[in-house]
């Protein structure tokens, strides 16, 4: 049998440290939350709300949920206003490996009529300020398959 | 809304005291290429067992240990699943039972509150803790990305990919709410630093000033580079017992009179507003003016309420009414300035709305009335996560044995690691403290545990 041919890169001598390569990638399957994202595409922003007659809650959550948190019964889709305002914002300077979007990027948190939480999302054009209002955009032509494919402009 | 039922806030108790008896540290560093993960963590648990002027010797030791808690943030880190069972077998306790445990940044904690439960149900008597993180296999741009893997990956960790980001979008809204001046939040920072100036374990050691924290870079606005936290390499380790066998180890054992654990959504934006939780020392009057044109729902992204919850269970179960009085020594999370100020006012040190006051009294310094983060906290020792809360409660003990200068003021210490002891270095030591607490945090605060550490 023949020595094996891959070799790891030396990264340091003394003290010895080598490089472990790693190229692969995950199946990541978004289950009851994929009809969110496909929705996107057809520039719809889906919420779920508990369908038990009996749970006292019946919020909209958005980001979604396939079952209550509640009453843990099953959610149904609802489209959520497409309208809403800031509730904080910050630029990220220095973000980690895998961040997708262009420098200075406004990230914000967004405020729904009706909806029980506050998005985080992205701000595409405008200056963020505490309380704006805002409209939902859709990248349906060139889908990440990602939340990145909601952002908000002024309104 | 979150209502509590009758059961929700039942206060924990142990069924046995539990008492903690020794601690180890490594020291921290950006990188530690020179040691493996299991000479770390034998490194720690060697000075917990050899340098805590213990009353029974090495092999001893081993011989009364029945249970081994270990804590890893990260498997991502570390590259090696069932890390725990390789430590456990270089730290030579096999076959003895053993548990992993994983809460975010709070893990630490977390795997002292489940020895303390093995403990107090008489399930064990003498149990190490072993924590330890090792952060530097990746570069620190793919470290955030992993740390931010540990936000919602569905629906936030793609907006920045770095948690000092999520921090920021708090840290925003609790100015919006609170407006503190920048300068305040900058002296936890200095501070924090300050202490870890006097620590031979510290990574990020300085004196600085307010001035240079403002004009730091920014990481993600508002927070700058000097208000967040390190990314270490190291370990630490506590060993907890029942009463008779912390006697047989020691003549200064420290009660846990309390850990407790709170949790919230992993996202913020998943906070529903609820009533606030009150503490011992608030009532509802408290807070009859709290709300208004720019606070309109807690916990909302101005507050922890994992870390209240904690709090409030760790507070009734150790029978502590007023913290600021009732302790005399605190470490919390400071991974970020704006944290830091949050949980002040989650664990009750003012009310919400105004944990700036904490800060600008005073009384979180060396000498004031609630010293904080003496051990120069995660901005200025360490923050090798799975190692960090312990290494909390490490310092804590430490201090209430009155060991602080033995730790950190022996020349020895410093030049083991490398270090020289600074010519004006100076003692950090607490005058005789009886009661100490720390808090350990994950996430934007998914997971909080609450320790009240108590000198007999």
């Amino acid at each position: 049998m023949d020595w094996p041919t891959t070799a790891l890169e030396v990264f340091s001598e003394e003290p010895l440290v080598v490089k472990n390569p790693k190229t692969w990638y995950h199946i990541h399957s978004y289950g009851g939350w994929g009809k969110f994202f496909q929705g996107l595409q057809q520039q719809k922003l889906l919420a779920a709300r508990c369908t038990n007659p009996k749970c006292k809650e019946k919020r909209l959550w958005l980001p979604p949920r396939a079952d209550c948190p509640d009453c843990w019964h099953a959610m149904e889709w609802v489209e959520a206003p497409q309208v809403g305002t800031i509730y904080t914002h910050s630029v990220v300077t220095y973000p980690g490996e895998l961040f997708k979007l262009p420098p200075g990027t406004p990230l914000i948190s967004v405020e729904i009529d009706g909806v029980c939480t506050k998005l985080m999302s992205w701000l595409k054009e405008g200056k963020p300020k505490f309380g704006m209002k805002i409209k939902a955009v859709f990248n349906a032509k060139r889908p990440t398959h990602t939340i990145l494919d909601l952002a908000w402009v002024p309104a | 809304m979150i209502k509590f039922g009758p059961g929700n806030l039942r206060i924990p108790r142990f069924e046995k005291p539990v008492y903690v008896v020794a601690g180890g540290l490594t020291d921290f560093r950006k990188k530690h290429p020179e040691k493996n993960t299991s000479q770390l963590c034998t490194e720690a648990l060697r000075m917990a067992v050899e340098e805590n002027d213990l009353k029974v010797d090495p092999e001893q030791f081993r011989r009364m240990v029945n249970w081994v808690v270990y804590s890893q943030f990260a498997d991502h880190f570390g590259d090696q699943l069932l890390a725990a069972a390789k430590i456990h077998d270089y730290l030579g306790f096999d076959p003895l039972g053993n548990i992993e445990v994983k809460t975010g940044g709070a893990t630490g904690g977390s795997a002292v509150l489940a020895a303390a439960q093995a403990v107090a149900s008489g399930y064990a008597d003498c149990v190490p803790v072993v924590g330890w993180e090792r952060m530097d296999e990746v570069t620190t741009k793919v470290g955030n990305s992993y740390i931010a893997s540990a936000a919602c990956k569905d629906f936030e960790s793609e907006l920045g990919w770095m948690y000092a980001a999520y921090y920021a979008l708090m840290a925003q809204r609790y100015q919006y709410e609170n407006n503190v001046p920048h300068e305040t939040l900058a002296r936890i920072a200095v501070k924090n630093r300050l202490y870890a100036y006097y620590s031979p374990f510290s990574q990020n050691p300085g004196k600085y000033t307010v001035e240079d924290v403002l004009k730091n870079e920014i990481v993600a606005h508002p927070l700058t580079f000097l208000e967040c936290c390190v990314m270490s390499v190291g370990a630490a380790v506590l060993i907890v017992a029942d009463e008779e066998t912390a006697h047989k180890l020691t003549d200064k054992p420290v009660q846990l009179k309390a850990i407790c654990g709170g949790s919230h959504t992993l996202r913020t934006a998943d906070r529903r507003h609820m009533p606030i939780l009150l503490l011992p020392n608030e009532t509802e009057a408290t807070y009859k003016d709290y709300f208004g044109k720019h606070r309109q729902d807690w916990p909302g992204f101005s507050s922890f309420l994992a870390a209240r919850m904690a709090a409030y269970l760790a507070y009734h179960m150790a029978g502590i009414k007023d913290p600021v009085e009732d302790l005399d020594l605190l470490e919390t999370h400071d991974a970020f300035t704006i944290s830091d100020v949050q949980t002040y006012e989650d664990i009750g040190l003012r009310p919400y709305g105004r944990g700036r006051e904490f800060i600008d009294s005073g009384e979180a310094y060396f000498e004031g009335k609630l010293p904080t983060n003496l051990s120069g906290g995660l901005i200025g020792t360490m923050h090798a996560v799975g190692a960090t809360g312990i290494f909390q409660m490490v310092e804590l003990l430490w201090q209430l044995q009155g060991k602080y200068d033995k730790f950190h003021g022996d020349p020895k210490m410093w030049t083991r690691y490398g270090k020289q002891k600074p010519a004006d270095w100076k003692s950090l030591q607490a005058k005789n403290p009886k009661r100490g607490c720390a808090i350990s945090h994950a996430g934007t605060g998914s997971h909080v545990t609450c320790a009240i550490l108590e000198k007999p």
